[in-house]
C-alpha cells in the first residue's frame, strides 16, 4: 500500500540512497525494464538484511527477502558486476565462501586480519598474535580434534559440506560469481587469480567506494 | 376507517420486537418501530443508553455537539415509546420458528418475533499496536482519550502538566493492518483526525500539528472542505506516511519515525503528544450473539447481512436483523439512516409473514 | 513510562523452553570473539545447573553469514541446517539450542518455511540424503541459548555471588540491553516478549538486581549488515548505525551494555573504539567508553566467575570501571596472561580511547 513503514525504520534508508518501499513498488509493477535496471544497480546492495521491515509491514511483506531474491537473480544473470557494490560479491565468495568449504566456519580468527580490520582495535592485534594461547585460556579446543570452540572440523565433515554445496547448487552459484567476476576483471584490466584473496581484483572490489552512495 | 386502523394497531401490538443495544442504531429503530405500532423492548447492557455517542464531544464535519443527537434519540418519536431495559446484557439468541429466544447474562429468557441486533462497536485496543507504546509511554493517547479531555473543558496537557507544542495524529491505528488482524478500513477515523486536529489548533493556536496518513478518506459531504480548511485556515501539516514506531525520549517527549513517501525520505520527529486514531471493531458480545443465532461474519468479525445492495439489514436467519456499526464501520449519521432502513425492512417482513400465514 | 503496559505485552509473548537435554550448536562469531562466553555457558549449564548439554564435534557453521551475504543459496543453508537436525536426531535429542542469534533466526525461518511449503522440506530431505545419507526429525524445541539463561535466571540468582548493583551507591546498575535483530524481528512470537519489548535480557537483568534503560533507538540494528561490515568499503554503514544508538543512549548514562547476539556485542564494543579514534568522542564521562558484555559474561560475573576466565580482556572497551562498580576483585597484572600464567604481551594502547 506504499505506506512507508519499512523505509521509516530501515537503517539502509537512513544512510544510503535507498528506499525499500520504492523497491517493492518497482517489483510489483512487473516492468521488465525497471526490474532489469534494478538488478544492475547499486541500490539492491544497500540492504543490511536486518529484517526490521518484516516486523512492521501491515501487509506482511518483507522487503529484505525481496532484496535477497533480487540479489540472487542479479548474480545468476551476471548483472551484479555492473555496480561497484555488486562486484563485492566476489570478495565475499573468496573470503567467506571459500572459508566455509576449507574450514567449516563462516568466520574464524584466521580470516580477520588486523590489517584488513583496523576497527577491531589493538586488542585484536594482540589476540591475532597470540591466538592459540588465548583460546586455550578461554577453554576452547583451538584447532584440535573433538568438541569445543574453534576446533578443527574433520575432513569427512568438510566432505559432507562439500557434497551438500554441490547437490544444492551452491557450487554452481560460486562458479557463476567467479565467471562473471573474471570477465569483469579482464574487461577492466585488473589482475585476478584463480583462488584466494591475494589479488588486485579482490582488493579493488573489497576497498573501492566512489562516494556516491549516500546522496 | 377507525375500526380498520384499530384492527391494524391491535395486530401490531401482538408482535414483539427485541432490540439488542441501546446506542444510536438501536434507539432510532426502537422509536420508529414503536411509533409504527409494534411492541418494542430495547436491551442495553450499560447503565445508560446512547452507546459510544456518549464518548464524543463534537461530531464531524460541522462540530455539532453530540449532546444534540443524544437528546434527539432520548426524546424518540413520542408515540408508543419502546420499553428500555438497562443493565441487561444479552449473551445469546436462539432462533426458533415462532419466537426467538433471547437469553440475558442473569439467565432470564425473553421471547420475540423479531430480533434486531444493534450491538455496535468498540474502539480498537491500541495496546495491541505495541510499536506505538500506548499505555507504556504516557504521552501517547487515543482519539477517544482526547475527545474526553476536550469534553472536560480542562486544557489539554502532557503528563507532566506542560502545554504541548507539537502534536501528531496517527491515522489507521488498528485498521488496514494484517499484523493486528484487521485488514478493513474503519471509515470514520480520517475525518475524526481532521476534526480533532482543527479542535486542537483552536485549543492551542501556537501548537504545530501534523497528521500522518496513508490515504485521506474524505468521503462525506463537507469532508473534503474540512480538509482544505484544516490546511488553509489552520495550517495543519499532512504527511503521507504510515508511522512505523514511537519511542520515548528522556524528557518524556516522543520520537516518531515515518517515511514522507511524497518526497521519498525517512523522517524522525519529536512530539509532545501523539494521538492514535483508533479504528472500530465489533462490540464485545457481538461474536457470541452472532454465533448463537447462526449468523455469518465479515472480515473483522462484523455481522454479515444478506446482500450488499438489496438486503443490508437481513440475515440468513429469518426474523433476525442487524443494524448499525455491529455490521460495518459507519458514521453517526449513516448509523441513523441504517436504523431507519432496518425499521422499514422489519415492518415489511412482518407484514409479509402475517399475510402468508393468513393465506 | 508505564510498566504495567509492558508487562501485558510480555504476557502475550511467552514461549515454550525445554527443561533439559539440549543439543548445542556453536556460533562462528562467538567462538572467534567471545570464546570464553561459550565456555561459561556450558559451565553454568552443566556444573551449576546440572543440565545435560550435548555437543557433537561434527557440527559446522549453519552458513547464516553466507546466506545473508547472498552467496549461499537458500537450499544449501536449509540442507546444512537439516544436517544439524540429523546429528541431533542421531544423538537422541529433540531440543536444539543455537549459540548464534542469526542461526536461531535462520532455523526458525527454515522450520516456518517447511510448515508452509512441505514440498520444500521433502526436497531438502532428498538433498541431505543424496549428499550425506543422513535423515532427520524436526526438533520439538528450538530456542536461543539466551532463552535458556532467561529460563533459569532465578536459579542463577539463588546461586549468585553478586548483584547488578553499584556497590558504592547501593543503586541498581543502569543497563542498556540490546537484542539481535534476528532474534525476534522476523517471527515476533518466537521471541520472549515479542519484537517490540523483548524481555529475554530484561528478565535476566531485573532478576539479578539491575535496572533496564529504554532509550529511543533501543530497537535499532547495531549495523552489522553482513556485507556492510564484511566488505571494507561498506563499513561506514555499520559504524553509523552503532553511533546512532550510542548517541541515543548517552543521556541515560548506562553503566554497561549487554547483548544476546555475538555480533552485536562485538560491534557495540569495537565501534566505540573506532569512533573514539576517528572523532575523539566517547559516550561515557571518562573517555573510556561504555563496557559491553555478552549475556554469558553477565551471567558469569553474577555467578562469581573471574573476569579474565570469562574473557573480558578480549574486549577493546575496558570493563574495569564496571567491575569496580560491581565490587568484583581482579588482578590487573593477570589480565593478559596465557592459560598457564605465561606472559604473552599485551595490546597497545589506543590513541584516544582510554583503556
Amino acid at each position: 500500500m506504499n505506506c512507508g513503514v519499512c523505509t521509516a525504520i530501515c537503517p539502509a534508508a537512513e544512510f544510503y540512497h535507498y528506499d525499500p518501499r520504492v523497491i517493492c513498488d518497482t517489483v510489483q509493477s512487473k516492468d521488465e525494464k525497471l526490474i532489469e535496471a534494478l538488478l544492475r544497480s547499486e541500490t539492491i546492495w544497500y540492504c543490511g538484511e536486518c529484517m526490521s521491515c518484516k516486523t512492521r509491514c501491515p501487509r506482511n511483506n518483507t522487503p529484505g527477502f525481496i532484496i535477497m531474491a533480487l540479489r540472487k537473480l542479479s548474480q545468476e544473470l551476471g548483472y551484479f558486476t555492473d555496480s561497484e557494490k555488486g562486484r563485492q560479491q566476489f570478495a565475499i565468495k573468496r573470503a567467506i565462501g571459500e572459508n566455509i568449504l576449507n574450514t567449516g566456519y563462516c568466520v574464524n580468527p584466521d580470516i580477520v586480519s588486523p590489517q584488513m580490520h583496523p576497527e577491531q582495535g589493538p586488542v585484536w592485534d594482540w589476540i591475532s598474535r597470540n591466538t592459540p594461547e588465548i583460546m586455550e585460556k578461554m577453554g576452547s579446543n583451538y584447532k584440535q580434534e573433538g568438541v569445543g570452540g574453534m576446533r578443527t572440523i574433520a575432513p569427512e565433515v568438510l566432505e559432507e559440506l562439500n557434497q551438500i554445496f554441490e547437490v544444492t547448487g551452491c557450487k554452481t552459484m560460486f562458479e557463476t560469481i567467479e565467471k562473471h567476476s573474471k570477465h569483469k576483471a579482464d574487461e577492466l584490466g585488473i589482475e585476478i587469480s584463480d583462488e584466494g584473496i591475494g589479488n588486485e581484483y579482490f582488493m579493488t572490489v573489497f576497498t573501492d567506494n566512489n562516494g556516491t552512495h549516500n546522496s | 376507517m377507525i375500526n380498520l386502523s384499530k384492527k391494524l394497531l391491535m395486530t401490531n401490538m401482538t408482535q414483539h420486537i427485541i432490540i439488542i443495544g441501546g446506542g444510536p442504531a438501536g434507539l432510532e429503530a426502537a422509536s420508529l418501530l414503536g411509533a409504527s405500532g409494534y411492541k418494542v423492548t430495547v436491551l442495553e447492557k450499560e447503565e445508560q443508553t446512547g452507546g459510544k455517542l456518549r464518548l464524543w464531544y463534537k461530531l464531524f464535519p460541522d462540530f455539532r455537539p453530540s449532546n444534540e443527537v443524544q437528546e434527539y434519540l432520548a426524546n424518540g418519536q413520542k408515540m408508543n415509546p419502546p420499553e428500555i431495559i438497562t443493565k441487561a446484557e444479552v449473551v445469546s439468541v436462539t432462533p426458533e420458528d415462532n419466537h426467538h429466544k433471547v437469553m440475558l447474562a442473569d439467565g432470564q429468557i425473553l421471547k420475540a418475533d423479531v430480533v434486531l441486533i444493534a450491538t455496535g462497536f468498540q474502539v480498537f485496543n491500541a495496546e495491541k499496536k505495541e510499536e506505538y507504546g500506548y499505555k507504556i509511554y504516557d504521552n501517547v493517547i487515543t482519539s477517544v482519550d482526547l475527545e474526553q479531555q476536550l469534553k472536560s473543558g480542562h486544557p489539554v496537557k502532557t503528563v507532566d502538566g506542560a502545554t504541548p507544542q507539537r502534536i501528531a495524529f496517527i491515522h489507521c491505528v488498528g485498521s488496514r493492518d494484517k499484523k493486528v488482524g484487521n485488514t478493513y478500513c474503519s471509515r470514520v477515523c480520517c475525518i475524526t483526525g481532521v476534526k480533532q486536529a482543527i479542535e486542537m489548533k483552536e485549543h492551542l493556536p501556537k501548537a504545530e500539528i501534523f497528521n500522518f496518513y496513508m490515504d485521506l478518506r474524505m468521503f462525506g459531504q463537507n469532508f473534503e472542505e474540512l480538509y482544505i480548511e484544516a490546511q488553509q485556515k489552520w495550517g495543519i501539516t499532512f504527511i503521507r506516511g504510515r508511522v512505523s514506531e514511537i519511542a520515548e525520549n528522556i524528557d518524556g517527549s516522543l520520537q516518531l519515525k515515518a517515511e514522507d513517501t511524497l518526497s521519498g525520505r525517512p523522517m524522525k520527529m519529536n512530539f509532545d503528544l501523539v494521538v492514535l486514531l483508533v479504528g472500530m471493531v465489533p462490540a464485545t458480545g457481538t461474536e457470541a450473539i452472532g454465533k448463537s443465532a447462526g449468523l455469518a461474519f465479515t472480515a473483522g468479525y462484523f455481522l454479515a447481512t444478506n446482500d450488499t445492495h438489496f438486503s443490508q439489514n437481513e440475515t440468513h436467519t429469518p426474523g433476525i436483523f442487524v443494524t448499525g456499526t455491529c455490521r460495518e464501520p459507519l458514521s453517526v449519521a449513516e448509523t441513523l439512516t441504517d436504523a431507519r432502513a432496518a425499521t422499514m425492512r422489519i415492518i415489511s417482513w412482518l407484514r409479509e409473514k402475517e399475510s402468508n400465514s393468513n393465506n | 513510562m508505564v510498566s504495567e503496559g509492558k508487562k501485558r505485552v510480555w504476557e502475550d509473548y511467552q514461549k515454550e523452553i525445554a527443561d533439559d537435554h539440549y543439543f548445542y550448536v556453536r556460533s562462528c562469531i562467538r567462538q572467534t570473539f567471545f570464546p570464553g562466553s561459550e565456555t561459561a555457558f556450558l559451565k553454568i549449564m552443566r556444573n551449576d545447573l546440572g543440565k545435560d548439554v550435548f555437543e557433537d564435534a561434527r557440527h559446522t557453521t549453519c552458513t547464516g553469514i553466507g546466506y545473508h551475504t547472498d552467496i549461499v543459496p537458500l537450499e544449501t543453508t536449509m540442507t546444512v541446517i537439516a544436517r544439524h537436525f540429523a546429528l541431533m536426531t542421531e544423538a537422541g535429542y529433540t531440543n536444539i539450542i543455537p549459540s548464534c542469534v542469526t542461526s536461531f533466526g535462520l532455523y526458525t525461518e527454515v522450520l516456518d518455511s517447511w510448515k508452509h511449503f512441505p514440498e520444500m522440506e521433502a526436497k531438502i530431505r532428498d538433498y541431505l540424503w543424496k549428499a550425506t545419507k543422513r535423515e532427520f526429525k524436526i526438533p520439538e524445541n528450538l530456542v536461543h541459548t539466551s532463552d535458556i539463561i532467561y529460563k533459569f535466571r532465578n536459579q542463577i540468582k539463588e546461586k549468585s555471588k553478586i548483584s547488578l548493583v553499584n556497590k558504592k551507591t547501593g543503586l541498581p546498575l543502569k543497563v542498556v540491553e540490546h537484542i539481535g535483530c534476528h532474534y525476534a524481528k522476523m517471527f515476533p512470537a518466537t521471541g520472549i516478549g515479542g519484537a517490540e519489548f523483548p524481555s529475554v535480557l530484561t528478565g535476566m537483568i531485573e532478576s539479578w538486581g539491575g535496572s533496564v534503560i529504554d532509550y529511543p533507538e533501543r530497537r535499532h540494528c547495531c549495523g552489522f549488515g553482513f556485507r556492510q561490515y564484511l566488505v571494507m568499503a561498506n563499513r561506514g554503514y555499520s559504524v553509523s548505525n552503532s553511533k546512532k544508538k550510542f548517541e541515543s543512549m548517552q543521556p541515560y548514562q548506562p553503566d554497561f551494555i549487554v547483548a544476546n547476539c555475538p555480533g552485536c556485542s562485538m560491534f557495540l564494543d569495537r565501534w566505540q573504539y573506532t569512533i573514539a579514534e576517528l572523532e575523539g568522542i566517547t559516550y561515557d564521562n571518562n573517555g573510556m567508553g561504555i563496557p559491553v558484555l555478552t549475556y554469558e559474561e553477565m551471567a558469569g560475573l553474577v555467578m562469581g566467575y573471574s573476569p579474565w576466565e570469562l574473557g573480558l580482556q578480549m574486549h577493546q572497551v575496558s570493563v574495569e570501571p564496571l567491575l569496580d562498580k560491581l565490587g568484583i576483585a581482579y588482578k590487573k597484572e593477570e589480565k593478559y596472561l596465557g592459560a598457564h600464567g605465561q606472559n604473552i604481551g599485551e595490546p597497545q594502547k589506543p590513541q584516544f580511547l582510554i583503556v
